[in-house]
C-alpha cells in the first residue's frame, strides 16, 4: 500500500533538509513542475472605462475599440502601441456582467473578476471568488505562491470602492501590495525567520494530519462489513492534503532560479512617475512568472471614482484633469485627453507583453504560456456593458489571436470559464457563466 | 396503435393500470403458503426459465434501445438476471407497468404477443415476490455530517456561538431533494482541508490564555433633543446623502462595564489622518487631521427620506422615534439603495475583531397618535374644543383644557393656500408630526369672507387625559394656520375602535450589524426581533458572534474617511404597513467581546473543574477522555484515547506548552471520522440491531439535526433507549432543537429553495418583494411544524380550514386584519375557498413558476413527486423547451397540450400535467388569477375529473390519503436514514403504513412508525 512509500519519502526529505541542491530538488516536485510547461494567468484592471468618444466630437480614431471587427481590424490611436503584438492579442467586444447592470455602477471594479450579484448579496457574503483565485487554487501546488495580488494602492480600499480586484473563496477581499520593494523582498528574498516559521507551521500541520490518518486507519480496520466508500474518500483526501503540505514544505528548500534583476528600480513607488512605477511592477510580475514563483496575478492599475493616488496620474502626465473627471468628460478636449490616458496605459501594457515575450519556457515564450487579460468594468464611465477587454498570450493553451471578436450581451463569466478551460482547469462553471465562448479566440475549451 | 386511438383508449388503459396495481399489491402481500395458488407462480424463477423464456423476450423487444451503449431514458434491460438485485426491482416493476399499459415497446416498434406479455408479467410478479422473500444484505453505513449538522454539532460541542461552517462546500442534493443522503455526500480534499481550518479556528476561539486580561469595548449612544451639552463643533459628513442626526442630539459615552474579573477597557481611536472621503464622494486628495469621537461614531439615518405617512423618524427630548422600516428593493436606478426607511444606524470605525457581542437597546412603545388620512372630520359637535392659532403659537406654549378623558380627533383648520410643510404638534410631553391631507372646505360659522374660505384636514386620533394640557403647534411659518379642533370621538364610533386597535399594537425592535457601502444594505439581523409592549423604557438585549456579521476586511491604516465603516442598525420592524405606534429609542449600548466570566465558558467547557490536575499528563488524559466522549457521541475506547493522548504527548514533549498540546490533540478529535461521520458499524451481512449509541445519534440527527443530548446518551448507556422510543420521540419533538429538523426537512422535502432562486418579475408581482419572499418561504415550514406540534391528521397537509401565518404572510393573502401577531406564525381560520394546506402556499406556487407565468408542468411534477410519491421519469435529453413568447396567442396550457400531442411527449406528461392543471387558477405570485381564459379543469391519471384545485385537494384528502401518507412517510424515512429506500422498505411503508389510517394518519403516529420500523432501528 502507498503509505509505506509515503513514509519513506518523508524520511528521505527530512534527511535532505537544509541541503541546497537546485535541480534534483526541483525534480522532487514531480513532473508537473519540471516537464509540463506552466499555465499562467494575469488580470489587469483599469478603472472608469476607456475612451469611446462621441461621434459628434469627430475623434473616432481615438476610440479604444477598433472600428471594424474580425481579423482585418485596425488599431485606434490609443491602442497603437499594442500593434507589434497584433498576432498575440485580441480585442473582445460585447461582454458584460449581467449582475453589473443591476448594481450601482461604482461597484463595477468590485465585481469585475467575480461577476457577483452585489445588488442582492447573500447575507454575510458580499462578493464571490475572483477568477485569479480560482486559478490559484488549481495552480498553487506547482509553484511557491498561490497568487500575487497587486494594486496601485495597498490594502483593500472598501466595499463599493474597492482597492483590490481579488476576492478569496469566501468572497473576502485580498489585500493588495503596491510597493515594488516589498513585493520583491517577499517574492525573491524570502527571509530566514519567516521561512522558519512557515516550515514550523507546515510541519505541525503535517504531524496532525498524520495523527488523524493513523486514527482513521485504525477505525477503518474495525468497521467490519460497513460501507467503506466514505472512509476511502476521507483517507484519500487526507493523503492528498498531506502531499500538498509536503510539497509546500519542499518549496522552502528549493532555491529560486537565478535571474537578472539589474533592470529593477525598487525605489519606484506610486507617488512618483506613473510610468516608472508601472514598469517596475510589470518587471516584477514577469520575473515572478519566469521563476515560476506564482502562476496567478491580479493587478488593479487604478481605482474607480476618484479614489486613491492614481486619480492624479493624468495630471502628472500633463492631461490637466483627474482620471475620474476625464472619464465623465463629454467635450472633445476632455474625451481626447481621456483617450490619451488610454494611450499611456496601452504603452505600459505593450511594455509588459514585451517582457513576457522575452522570457523563455521550455516550449516557447512566457507570453505563449500565459493568458493576459486587460480591461475595465465599464465601457465608458458608469456604463457596465460592452466591457473593454483585451486578451493576450496563451498561444500554447489554444488561443488564436489577431482579431476583434465581438458578440453583444455575452456574459463576462463565459470568457472567464473559457480562460479556465484553456488552462485545463475543469471547473463546471464560473459565477453566473452560461457556458464557454463559442467561435472565439479560445480553441481549446 | 396510433396516437389518436391511444387517447381514445384511455379508459381501457386506466382499467389495466388499476388491475395491475391491485395485482401488484396482492402479489406483494402473498405469503409462502398462498403462493402455489397464485397464477404468477406458473413461471419458474430459476435461471433456466429466465434464460429460456424471459431473456429472449428482452433481447427481441427491449435491448436494442436499453443496452449499455444506448441506455434510452437511462434504462438498461440487458443486465437483468433471474435473481435481480434490490435496486433492480423498481425497474422490474416499471417494466411490468409499461408493458402492461402498452407504452413499451413504443407503437412504431415490434409488439409482444398477448401470450408473451402475460409470460413476462407473470415472471416479473414471481421474481419480485421471490426477491422480497430473500434477506437483503445489510452492511451498516458511514455517512458524514451534513454542513448544517456539522455546524450545529460543533456549536453545541464547543458552546460556540460563531458559525464557522461557511467555508465548507455545500452538500449535494439527492433525487428526493435531501442533502443528507449518503450517495450524494462526497468528500473532497478541499472539504477535509476546510474541516482542519475550521477546527483550528474554533479551538483558537474557545481556548484562551487565562493569564491575559481580555480587552473589552463598551460604549453607549444616547439620543434625544439637545442631550449633548458639548456637541461636536464640526459639520459631519459621511458620504453622499449621509443624513446624520444633529450633533447636539447625540451623545456617545465610553464605559467600563462591571465584570467579575479583571479586564482592560478598549477606548476607540479618535485621532485620524485622512487624505480623502471626508467631504462625501467628491475627489479631494489632501491630508486632514481629525480628533473627536464624533468622527469615529456617527448617528446616521441614511436611507430614510420620503416616508409616505408622517415622518420616518423624529428626535424628541426622550429619544429617537422610529416608524416601521419600509423595505427598499435597493435596485440601482429604481429605488433607494441605502436601506429601508426609517433606517437608524450607528456608523462607527471600530468594533472587536472576534468574539461575541451584546447590543442593549433602551426602548419603549411611544404613546402615539394615529395619523389620519380620512376624507372629512368625524364630527363637529359634542365635546369640541377649538384652539385658536394665537394659543397654538404662544411661547413657550399654550394650554388647552380637556373636559373628559378619551379619544379625540384633531382637525387642523388653515387657509386654502396651506403650505406643504409637515404639521407638528406638541401635546403635553408628546410630539406628533405629519402631512395635512385631504383638505376639505371648512363649514363656515362666520360671515367673514376670509374665514369662509378656510379648509379643514383631519390630522390624527389621540388619547388624552382630562385636564389642562400644554400645547404648541407649527405649520410652515404658521401664517396660514387658523385653529386646531379637538373632537371627542364616541367609543362606539368606527374611528375610536380603529384607534383602540392601534394603541394596543406593539412595535417590533430589530437590531442589525453590517457595514457601510453605497449599494445595497449589508445589515444582517442579530437574533429575532423583540416586541416592545411597554410604554415605559425597558432594556432589550441582542447577542451574536461578531464574525457572523459582515466584516469590512479593511486594513487599519486605510486613508479614506469612508473606508471600513461598520454599522449597528436599530429598526422598528415593518410587517405590512399597518399603522403602528412609534418605537422610542433612548439609547443603544454595545459591549464586546462579551464575556460572562474569564476564562470564558468555552474554555471552561474543556478545562473544567473535574479534569484539572497538577500533573499535566493526568489532566490531559482526563480532558481528552471527556471531550472525545462528547465529540464521538459515545464513550471513547481505550485505544482511541491512547492515540489521541499520544498526540498530546508528542506535542508536549516538543513544545512544553500544555494548552497548545491540548489544542493539537483536540484538533485531531475534531477531524476524526468518529466525529465527522455517523457510523453504524456492522459485523455480519445479516441485519443487526443498532448499537444503543448509534441509535441515540440516529434519533437526534433525525429529529434535531444535531448531536444527542445527555439524556439520550444515558438511556443508550443503560440500553433503555430502544424501549423508550415513544416517549423520547415525543420529548425530542417538544424540544426547541426540533426546529432544526423542521427547517431542514420541510425545505428539502417541499423544495422551498426554488423560491430563493426564482427571479420575480417585479412589475407583475410588486408585492412579492424580497422580504415577502423570506416570510412566504417560512409559511410551509411553520405549517408543517404546527401540524406536528399539534399532532393533527395528515389530511390538513392538503386541505385545512386554517393557514399558519404572520402579519406579512396574512397580508399577502389579504388576511392582514385577521392577525396582530407581528412576525410570529400562528394559525388563522382563513374562511376562504382557495386557501388551506400547502398546495396553495404562495411561496410554493411562486417557486414553481418562472416568476412571470404559472407553470403546470413544474407544479404537476411537484405534486407527483412530493405529495403522492409517483415521480415522473426524468425528461429525455434534448427535449425542446416550450417557449412562452412564440408569437402565438395560445395560452401556456394550450401550448403544453400541443407539445404533449407530439410523439414521445405524451407518455410522461400524462403523469405530470393533470396534476398541474388544477393550479392554473393561481398566478406566478401564488394568488388567484383574475380575468378570463383560466382553465383549472383536469382529468387525473386515474380518470377522476376535478374542476379546480379545491377539487384536487378534496380528492387527495379523501380518495388518495393513503398515497399522501405514503409520500410523507417515504420522504421522512429517506431523510431519517440518510439514503433511498430499498424495494422492500418501500413496499413495507406502502403496505404497513396503511394501518395508521384508522387513527387519521396523525403526525406523531407516522413519525413513530418510521422510527420503530426495521428500516430505522436495524443496520
Amino acid at each position: 500500500m502507498g503509505s509505506s512509500v509515503r513514509l519513506d519519502r518523508r524520511a528521505v526529505l527530512k534527511g535532505l533538509a537544509g541541503v541546497t541542491l537546485s535541480l534534483p530538488l526541483l525534480e522532487a516536485m514531480g513532473k508537473e513542475v519540471t516537464e509540463t510547461p506552466p499555465r499562467r494567468f494575469c488580470a489587469m484592471y483599469t478603472a472608469n472605462g476607456m475612451s469611446l468618444p462621441k461621434t459628434t466630437n469627430g475623434i473616432d480614431e481615438w476610440s479604444w475599440f477598433p472600428k471594424t471587427e474580425g481579423r482585418g481590424f485596425e488599431f485606434g490611436k490609443s491602442t497603437e502601441p499594442l500593434s507589434p503584438f497584433r498576432e498575440k492579442l485580441s480585442f473582445m467586444g460585447g461582454l458584460y456582467h449581467p449582475n453589473g447592470t443591476k448594481a450601482d455602477p461604482h461597484l463595477c471594479s468590485d465585481m469585475w473578476l467575480t461577476g457577483a450579484p452585489l445588488h442582492n448579496p447573500k447575507p454575510g457574503m458580499f462578493n464571490s471568488v475572483a477568477l485569479d483565485q480560482v486559478v490559484a487554487m488549481h495552480t498553487k501546488q506547482y509553484c511557491r505562491q498561490p497568487s500575487l495580488v497587486l494594486s496601485i494602492d495597498a490594502g483593500v480600499g472598501f466595499l463599493s470602492r474597492t482597492g483590490t480586484i481579488s476576492y478569496n473563496q469566501e468572497g473576502k477581499p485580498i489585500p493588495a501590495e503596491n510597493n515594488p520593494r516589498r513585493v520583491f523582498d517577499r517574492l525573491f528574498r524570502g527571509d530566514r525567520a519567516s521561512l522558519a516559521t512557515q516550515r514550523e507551521q507546515l510541519q505541525r500541520r503535517i504531524k496532525l494530519v498524520d495523527a488523524v490518518l493513523d486514527n482513521a486507519k485504525s477505525l477503518n480496520k474495525q468497521l467490519g462489513q460497513s460501507d467503506r466508500e466514505k472512509m476511502d474518500q476521507y483517507m484519500t483526501s487526507l493523503d492528498e492534503i498531506e502531499s500538498r503540505l509536503t510539497a509546500s514544505e519542499k518549496w522552502i528548500d528549493i532555491p529560486i532560479k537565478s535571474q537578472d534583476y539589474s533592470q529593477l528600480n525598487l525605489d519606484a513607488n506610486s507617488e512618483g512617475e506613473p510610468h516608472e512605477y508601472y514598469r517596475n511592477m510589470f518587471d516584477l510580475i514577469a520575473l515572478a512568472f519566469d521563476a515560476d514563483i506564482t502562476r496567478s496575478v491580479a493587478f488593479m492599475l487604478n481605482r474607480e471614482d476618484g479614489m486613491g493616488v492614481s486619480d492624479t496620474f493624468p495630471i502628472k502626465l500633463g492631461l490637466n484633469r483627474t482620471h475620474h473627471s476625464l472619464s465623465h468628460a463629454e467635450d472633445k478636449e476632455g474625451q481626447l485627453a481621456f483617450a490619451k490616458y488610454d494611450l499611456f496605459l496601452s504603452e505600459q501594457i505593450a511594455y509588459f507583453l514585451g517582457r513576457l515575450q522575452q522570457f523563455q519556457d521550455i516550449n516557447g515564450s512566457v507570453l505563449d504560456n500565459s493568458i493576459v487579460m486587460y480591461g475595465s468594468g465599464a465601457s465608458t464611465t458608469h456604463n457596465p456593458t460592452n466591457l473593454p477587454t483585451l486578451i493576450a498570450g496563451g498561444a500554447n493553451m489554444g488561443l488564436k489571436h489577431g482579431t476583434h471578436w465581438r458578440k453583444p450581451n455575452t456574459p463576462m463569466s463565459n470568457l472567464y470559464l473559457s480562460i479556465l478551460r484553456s488552462m485545463k482547469i475543469e471547473e463546471p462553471s464560473f459565477s453566473d457563466s452560461t457556458g464557454v465562448l463559442q467561435d472565439s479566440v479560445f480553441t481549446q475549451v | 396503435m396510433n396516437d389518436k386511438n391511444r387517447r381514445f383508449d384511455r379508459s381501457h388503459i386506466l382499467a389495466v393500470i388499476a388491475i395491475g396495481f391491485a395485482f401488484l399489491i396482492r402479489s406483494g402481500l402473498a405469503t409462502a403458503e398462498e403462493a402455489p395458488a397464485d397464477p404468477a407462480s406458473a413461471i419458474s424463477t430459476t435461471s433456466t426459465a429466465f434464460n429460456e423464456q424471459i431473456q429472449p423476450l428482452f433481447q427481441k423487444y427491449c435491448v436494442r434501445c436499453h443496452n449499455a451503449d444506448n441506455m434510452k431514458s437511462g434504462v438498461r434491460v440487458d443486465q437483468l438476471t433471474a435473481t435481480p438485485e434490490d435496486r433492480q426491482l423498481f425497474l422490474l416493476k416499471a417494466i411490468q407497468k409499461k408493458v402492461d399499459d402498452g407504452v413499451m415497446p413504443p407503437a412504431e416498434e415490434l409488439q409482444f404477443t398477448t401470450d408473451q406479455r402475460r409470460t413476462l408479467n407473470d415472471w416479473i410478479s414471481s421474481t419480485i415476490t421471490a426477491a422480497r422473500a430473500r434477506d437483503t444484505k445489510k452492511n451498516g453505513s458511514v455517512r458524514r455530517l451534513t454542513v448544517s449538522q456539522y455546524r450545529n454539532t460543533l456549536k453545541s460541542l464547543l458552546g460556540l456561538q460563531e458559525d464557522l461552517s461557511e467555508s465548507l462546500p455545500p452538500d449535494g442534493i439527492s433525487k428526493e431533494g435531501f442533502t443528507n443522503q449518503s450517495h450524494t455526500m462526497i468528500l473532497s480534499p478541499l472539504q477535509v482541508e476546510s474541516y482542519f481550518n475550521i477546527a483550528e479556528k474554533a479551538l483558537d476561539l474557545c481556548i484562551v490564555d487565562e493569564d491575559k486580561k481580555p480587552v473589552i469595548q463598551n460604549f453607549r449612544m444616547d439620543l434625544g433633543t439637545a442631550i449633548n451639552p458639548e456637541p461636536c463643533p464640526d459639520k459631519l459628513v459621511l458620504g453622499a446623502n449621509n443624513f446624520l442626526l444633529n450633533n447636539p442630539d447625540v451623545l456617545v459615552t465610553e464605559l467600563k462595564p462591571n465584570k467579575p474579573f479583571a479586564y482592560e477597557p478598549f477606548f476607540m481611536r479618535k485621532e485620524y489622518d485622512f487624505i480623502e472621503g471626508y467631504v462625501g464622494n467628491d475627489t479631494i486628495r489632501a491630508w486632514k487631521k481629525f480628533n473627536s469621537i464624533y468622527h469615529s461614531v456617527f448617528a446616521c439615518m441614511r436611507g430614510s427620506p420620503g416616508y409616505p405617512k408622517g415622518q420616518a423618524f423624529q428626535v424628541v427630548p426622550e429619544g429617537l422615534l422610529l416608524r416601521p422600516a419600509i423595505p427598499s428593493p435597493e435596485i440601482f436606478g429604481q429605488s433607494d439603495t441605502y436601506g429601508p426607511m426609517a433606517n437608524f444606524k450607528i456608523s462607527l470605525r471600530e468594533l472587536p475583531e472576534e468574539g461575541n457581542f451584546r447590543v442593549t437597546v433602551r426602548a419603549a412603545r411611544y404613546d402615539d397618535s394615529l395619523l389620519l388620512d380620512t376624507e372629512s372630520p368625524a364630527q363637529l359637535s359634542g365635546d369640541t374644543v377649538s384652539v385658536p392659532v394665537a394659543e397654538l403659537t404662544s411661547t413657550p406654549h399654550g394650554t388647552v383644557f380637556i373636559k373628559e378623558a378619551g379619544i379625540y380627533q384633531l382637525d387642523v383648520v388653515s387657509s386654502p393656500e396651506s403650505p406643504k410643510d409637515l404639521f407638528s404638534l406638541t401635546l403635553g410631553d408628546r410630539q406628533f408630526a405629519g402631512q395635512l391631507r385631504k383638505l376639505t372646505p371648512y363649514p363656515s360659522q362666520t360671515n367673514d369672507e376670509e374665514k369662509s374660505k378656510e379648509m379643514v384636514s383631519a390630522f390624527a386620533l389621540v388619547r388624552l387625559p382630562a385636564g389642562e394640557l400644554k400645547i404648541s403647534a407649527r405649520h410652515g411659518d404658521n401664517s396660514k394656520l387658523s385653529r386646531l379642533i379637538f373632537n371627542r370621538v364616541d367609543t362606539s364610533h368606527e374611528l375610536a375602535q380603529r384607534f383602540s386597535v392601534f394603541e394596543r399594537r406593539s412595535p417590533s425592535l430589530g437590531v442589525y450589524l453590517g457595514l457601510r457601502r453605497d449599494c445595497g444594505s449589508t445589515l444582517t439581523q442579530v437574533g429575532q426581533p423583540k416586541r416592545v409592549t411597554s410604554s415605559e423604557l425597558e432594556e432589550y438585549v441582542f447577542e451574536g458572534a461578531i464574525n457572523d456579521f459582515p466584516n469590512p476586511d479593511v486594513e487599519k491604516d486605510n486613508v479614506n474617511y469612508l473606508a471600513g465603516i461598520r454599522e449597528i442598525g436599530v429598526r422598528s420592524e415593518y410587517t405590512d404597513g399597518r399603522d403602528m405606534p412609534r418605537l422610542r429609542i433612548q439609547s443603544v449600548e454595545f459591549e464586546g467581546p462579551y464575556y460572562e466570566s474569564w476564562p470564558p465558558a468555552t474554555h471552561q467547557n474543556i478545562f473544567n473543574a473535574s479534569v484539572i490536575d497538577a500533573e499535566p499528563a493526568v489532566e490531559a488524559r482526563a480532558i481528552l477522555r471527556s471531550f472525545a466522549t462528547r465529540a464521538f457521541r459515545r464513550p471513547v475506547s481505550d485505544t482511541e484515547l491512547e492515540a489521541i493522548f499520544s498526540v498530546w504527548q508528542k506535542s508536549y514533549a516538543s513544545n512544553g506548552n500544555h494548552r497548545q498540546s491540548i489544542k493539537d490533540a483536540l484538533l485531531v478529535v475534531l477531524n476524526a471520522p468518529q466525529f465527522l461521520f455517523l457510523i453504524e458499524n456492522s459485523h455480519t451481512p445479516e441485519p443487526e440491531d443498532l448499537d444503543p449509541d448509534e441509535l441515540a445519534s440516529k434519533l437526534s440527527y433525525f429529529l434535531w439535526n444535531t448531536t444527542p443530548d445527555q439524556r439520550l446518551l444515558e438511556l443508550a448507556s443503560k440500553n433503555e433507549l430502544i424501549r423508550s422510543l415513544d416517549t423520547e420521540t415525543e420529548r425530542l419533538i417538544g424540544d426547541p432543537r426540533f426546529e432544526q429538523f423542521i427547517d431542514e426537512f420541510a425545505s428539502q422535502w417541499l423544495s422551498l429553495d426554488k423560491l430563493d432562486v426564482v427571479s420575480v418579475d417585479s412589475k407583475r408581482f410588486p408585492r412579492l418583494t424580497r422580504d415577502a419572499k423570506t416570510q412566504l418561504r417560512q409559511e410551509p415550514v411553520q405549517f408543517l411544524r404546527y401540524l406536528i406540534e399539534q399532532n393533527l391528521p395528515l389530511r390538513n397537509l392538503v386541505q385545512s380550514d386554517f393557514i399558519v401565518a404572520n402579519e406579512v404572510v396574512a397580508n399577502y393573502y389579504n388576511l392582514g386584519n385577521q392577525t396582530e401577531n407581528g412576525f410570529r406564525f400562528a394559525p388563522i381560520k382563513h374562511g376562504q375557498e382557495n386557501l388551506g394546506g400547502v398546495l396553495t402556499n404562495a411561496g410554493i406556487l411562486a417557486g414553481l413558476s418562472d416568476g412571470r407565468e404559472s407553470n403546470p408542468i413544474k407544479r404537476g411534477a411537484w405534486v407527483a413527486r412530493k405529495i403522492i410519491a409517483e415521480p415522473p421519469d426524468d425528461p429525455p435529453p434534448n427535449v425542446p423547451r416550450i417557449k412562452e413568447d412564440d408569437g402565438t396567442q395560445l395560452t401556456f396550457r394550450e401550448k403544453l397540450e400541443q407539445h404533449r400531442n407530439q410523439q414521445g411527449c405524451a407518455k410522461c406528461h400524462g403523469g405530470i400535467d393533470p396534476w398541474g392543471f388544477p393550479f392554473e387558477s393561481f398566478d406566478a405570485g401564488g394568488l388567484l388569477k383574475t380575468g378570463a381564459n383560466i382553465d383549472p379543469h383536469s382529468i387525473l391519471p386515474d380518470g377522476t375529473e376535478v374542476k379546480d384545485l379545491n377539487g384536487l385537494k378534496t380528492y387527495l384528502a379523501n380518495d388518495r390519503i393513503d398515497q399522501v401518507a405514503f409520500s410523507f412517510m417515504k420522504h421522512l424515512a429517506c431523510y431519517a436514514i440518510g439514503r433511498s429506500l430499498t424495494y422492500n422498505e418501500f413496499m413495507f411503508l406502502q403496505e404497513q403504513g396503511k394501518n395508521l389510517r384508522s387513527n387519521d394518519y396523525r403526525m406523531h403516529d407516522m413519525i413513530k412508525f418510521v422510527i420503530k420500523s426495521d428500516l430505522f432501528i436495524k443496520k
